[in-house]
């Protein structure tokens, strides 16, 4: 059945990859500046803890922070092309199924409604 | 999701990679260009030119987020010593004979380029990228 928090949390999952569109946009742009290290967005797995701990996922706001794990080259960069592509078409993947769940819940509610 | 103004900022944002790459790609064109140039206008051998660039940061939220990347003026590189070749024919050559020629690396430069255009295609992807998504989120209005 449709459900009123799971169309939130769907729209909230694709704001959350928009916005990690465009840090991983802003990594590739700055893939030569020196000194910059790349910033990666967490939210599926906050999400997912939340939800396992039986907490209110509407309280879990996406977190963008600094990924210092990666290794740097001399110039203190420690950007990746070929991680930040995998990364982007990654995100667009999961962009698209969420906005594929989410279609199909709204031709659920317009069944709903037509047969009602 | 506000509207469409994420992915336009998006968008931007490897806008500005783009245009930060082909400044850096236009100042190594010259760099090559000028490989073997011993006269210039303020007098010695061409000097190498770098670009710098840093990243463009927005105050939101509370909080400086990255929305791309510029260049800042081109600067000269005065630390690499210029090269001397000893040539006494030479129009250019000094009272002992040798020749200064410009501090240009032609296969660091060639690096460079590579590296360069490896960027360039990476935030024409990303770009690209924007445009999909925000073609699956009209999906959704249909």
């Amino acid at each position: 059945m449709l459900q009123p928090t799971a169309t939130d949390l769907l729209v909230r999952m694709l704001g959350a990859c928009e916005l990690r569109a465009r840090v991983v946009s802003a990594n590739i742009a700055n893939s030569n500046t020196p000194g910059y290290v790349r910033r990666v967005v967490r939210f599926e797995e906050l999400l997912r803890r939340e939800l396992l701990q039986g907490g209110d996922p509407a309280r879990v706001l996406p977190q963008t922070s600094a990924d210092l794990s990666a290794p740097a080259r001399p110039d203190g960069n420690n950007v990746n092309l070929e991680l930040e592509l995998n990364a982007m078409r990654e995100n667009r993947l999961l962009y698209e199924s969420y906005s594929s769940i989410l279609r199909s819940h709204f031709e659920l509610l317009e069944t709903a409604i037509a047969s009602g | 999701m506000q509207g469409f103004d994420g992915f336009f900022t998006g968008m931007r944002i490897s806008a500005s990679g783009l245009t930060a790459e082909r400044e850096r790609m236009d100042v190594i064109a010259e760099n090559l260009a000028n490989a073997r140039t011993t006269r210039t206008p303020e007098g010695g051998p061409y000097r190498r030119k770098v670009v710098i660039f840093e990243p463009l940061l927005q105050e939101l939220e509370g909080e400086q987020r990255s929305v791309g990347v510029q260049s800042l003026p081109v600067q000269q590189d005065r630390a690499t010593d210029f090269e001397r070749v000893l040539d006494p024919g030479h129009p250019d050559a000094g009272p002992d004979g040798m020749v200064l020629y410009p501090n240009v690396n032609t296969v660091m430069e060639m690096a460079d380029l590579i590296t360069s255009m490896r960027a360039y295609e990476a935030n024409l992807t990303a770009q690209e990228n924007f445009v999909r998504m925000a073609e699956r989120a009209l999906e959704l209005l249909r």
